[in-house]
């Protein structure tokens, strides 16, 4: 257990990450705009509220795109046993956990246009009480993640 | 045994009932709306007209709900408009839940819910049945029809294995229960509600005439009567729901009959407890009492919460040979460990913040004296209290997380029942090498998680290695259901 999980998602994610981020991101732009259109420029005041919301926003937008992705990328590390899921994440708040296989209710890929694009696919796993995700996989590697834990955990069969 | 059952003919009358309460806000203002201007006749007409519409559909609603059980699964057919049809098999079901309300017992009714784990069995719910019908139900989804056979010689439970609640600790917990919170709190809104009326009427002049004149008294002793009336409230409610409590074991099962108007039957498998969970209520910790209660993965005994209770009041001190009687593998005295000393200050912080800034603020802005600052010792203190009732420990079977948010908490879990374990450490937290350890477990829709905050990295470590199965001998532990 003290050894940490060895599998890492594709590196390719990263770039997927940044996108989504560029754009997710950006509706925060919307706050700045909201705001001049609400007090209008006239004011130094508002202008300067208007420039220091913007600054700091595009500093955290900046942030998302090119820092964040390479980090949680580095973080980012998961193992799959014929016992446990073990998952590693969190950029700020390091995260780890552990699921059993035999508590697994339901293994799911997922692919939105963006992964798609990347020919990636993220992996769902339900447990009766939470929901976990790997958030980016090689489309044939998550296939076959899902197809794994749904053997292994058809093999620790247990009810809730 | 396989053709399809309707209800008893009262669930059209209780359907309309339970309409009528889910739906009461909006049939409220579409009653003060529809009334207008207060004009007699048009009231009568709404009032007539919704009565009529809601007992068509209750009708309608019984016509089109059919069910029938056998001792693989229940099925229900139901709906009006949309059909729906539902199977709910028998492994899965979590706790079986028969409840006289009101209206049944006019009747002699009873209405039955079948809880599987989520959400989806909320529609299992026949809402008006014999008696002798929910026993039939029961059984066949408990036992299937070998033990149906011998009912008759089932029925007799020796005295060992009940345990009703006496009179004394029934008032005591009524008198102490936690939901005086939540009673003053609707209190509190309803009178918000109401004030602008009283005060147009002689209640007003009524009130300030019964109360002392100067305002601070007024005030002091408006709150006075308002918390004596939360009290009063939350006493009643607790000695209606919990009134007859009693809890009998059997082979596999445990059956709670708790109630006095509204009488409930909870039929809890033991295979499908999910955590126990020791509650020492604040009012009920200076006097060393506390109650129990299991998790089930269906909804359990409130909405959405997944709990129900085994034992309303019990001496702090039993609680260990209580549950050495009931649940033995639940009882244990793992090894546990506390948050090391140097956590203390972030608990207080995370107890005092909000607390510290609405202070800070008052301070600065309304220009109060130093002496606000003495607000935040009761915060300091909670966070003290916080940081000494955290623990977290296990034995090979069971693992024993406490904490308190304002009860004092303590959760046993079997290991076979945890969903999932999180460690984590935030960048401060990783600074002072200090880790959060979280255990979830399924109850209800959504889960329980237990915290246990600011614990010392390599115990949290441990405790998540303890759940990996790298042992073969744990690994033959997890026994098929």
């Amino acid at each position: 257990m003290k050894t940490v999980p060895q599998q890492r998602v594709p590196p390719r994610a990263i770039r997927a990450w940044q996108w989504s981020a560029a754009l997710g991101n950006s509706t925060l732009f919307l706050i700045p705009l909201v705001w001049a259109l609400v007090f209008g420029m006239d004011d130094p005041v508002h202008i300067r509220v208007i420039l220091a919301l913007s600054v700091v926003l595009f500093g955290f937008w900046l942030s998302g795109i090119f820092l964040f992705p390479f980090l949680k990328w580095k973080r980012w590390r998961y193992n799959i046993d014929r016992h446990e899921i073990d998952l590693q994440r969190g950029v700020l708040i390091h995260q780890r956990t552990l699921i059993p296989l035999s508590r697994v209710q339901h293994v799911d890929t997922r692919q939105g246009p963006l992964l798609r694009w990347y020919t990636l696919a993220s992996v769902t796993i339900s447990t009766a009480a939470t929901t976990h995700e790997i958030p980016a996989l090689d489309e044939v590697v998550a296939e076959k993640v899902r197809d794994t834990i749904s053997t292994y955990a058809r093999l620790a069969e247990e009810d809730v | 045994m396989s053709e399809f059952r309707r209800q008893h003919p009262v669930a059209a009358i209780t359907r309309a009932v339970d309409l009528i309460r889910d739906n009461f806000i909006t049939i409220l203002i579409l009653m003060v709306v529809g009334a207008g201007g207060s004009e007699g006749v048009a009231f009568i007409w709404w009032f007539t007209g919704l009565l009529f519409f809601l007992l068509t559909a209750g009708v309608a609603d019984w016509w089109r709900f059919q069910y029938w059980a056998d001792k693989e699964k229940l099925n229900i057919r139901q709906g009006v408009l949309v059909r729906k049809n539902l199977t709910l098999t028998r492994e899965r079901i979590q706790v079986i839940d028969v409840t006289s309300g009101v209206v049944q017992r006019l009747f002699g009714l009873v209405s039955v819910e079948v809880q599987t784990a989520g959400s989806g069995s909320r529609e299992a719910y026949l809402s008006a049945v014999t008696t002798e019908e929910a026993e039939r139900l029961t059984a066949l989804l408990r036992n299937g029809y070998r033990q149906l056979a011998d009912e008759g010689t089932e029925a007799a439970v020796s005295p060992e294995s009940r345990y009703p609640l006496p009179v004394r600790e029934l008032l005591i917990a009524a008198s102490t229960s936690g939901s005086f919170g939540i009673a003053l709190s609707i209190i509190a809104t309803l009178f918000s509600q109401v004030e602008p009326l009283l005060t147009e009427t002689e209640i007003h002049e009524w009130f300030a005439a019964a109360l002392p004149e100067t305002d601070t008294l007024f005030f002091v002793s408006l709150i006075a009567v308002f918390v004596l009336f939360a009290w009063l409230l939350s006493f009643l409610g607790v000695l209606l729901s919990y009134g007859n409590f009693c809890l009998e074991l059997r082979d596999d099962e445990m059956v709670i009959t708790r109630g006095l108007l509204e009488k409930k039957r909870i039929t809890v498998p033991f295979n499908r407890i999910q955590a126990v969970r020791v509650v020492e209520g604040v009012m009920r910790q200076p006097f060393g009492f506390a109650n129990i209660s299991v998790e089930s993965a269906g909804f359990g005994d409130q909405k959405g919460s997944g709990s129900v209770v085994i034992h309303p009041l019990i001496r702090r001190s039993r609680v260990s040979s209580f549950l050495r009687e009931v649940l033995p593998e639940y009882d244990g005295e793992p090894r546990t460990s506390k948050p090391p000393l140097r956590s203390l200050t972030r608990y207080m912080i995370r107890s005092t913040a909000v607390l510290a800034i609405a202070v800070g603020a008052l301070w600065l802005l309304a220009g109060t004296g130093d002496w606000i600052w003495v607000l935040l010792l009761p915060g300091l203190a909670w966070g003290w209290l916080r940081h000494r009732d955290a623990e977290a420990g296990a034995d090979e079977r069971r693992l024993l997380l406490c904490g308190r948010v304002l009860a004092r908490t303590t959760a046993i879990v079997l290991k076979n029942r945890v969903q999932d374990v999180t460690v984590s450490a935030s960048l401060i937290q990783r600074y002072r090498n200090l880790m959060n350890l979280e255990v979830r477990v399924a109850s209800g829709e959504q889960g329980r998680g237990f915290l246990v905050r600011e614990m010392e990295p390599e115990r949290a470590r441990e405790l998540l290695g303890w759940m990996a199965i790298d042992n073969p001998f744990l690994q033959t532990e997890t026994e098929g259901t």
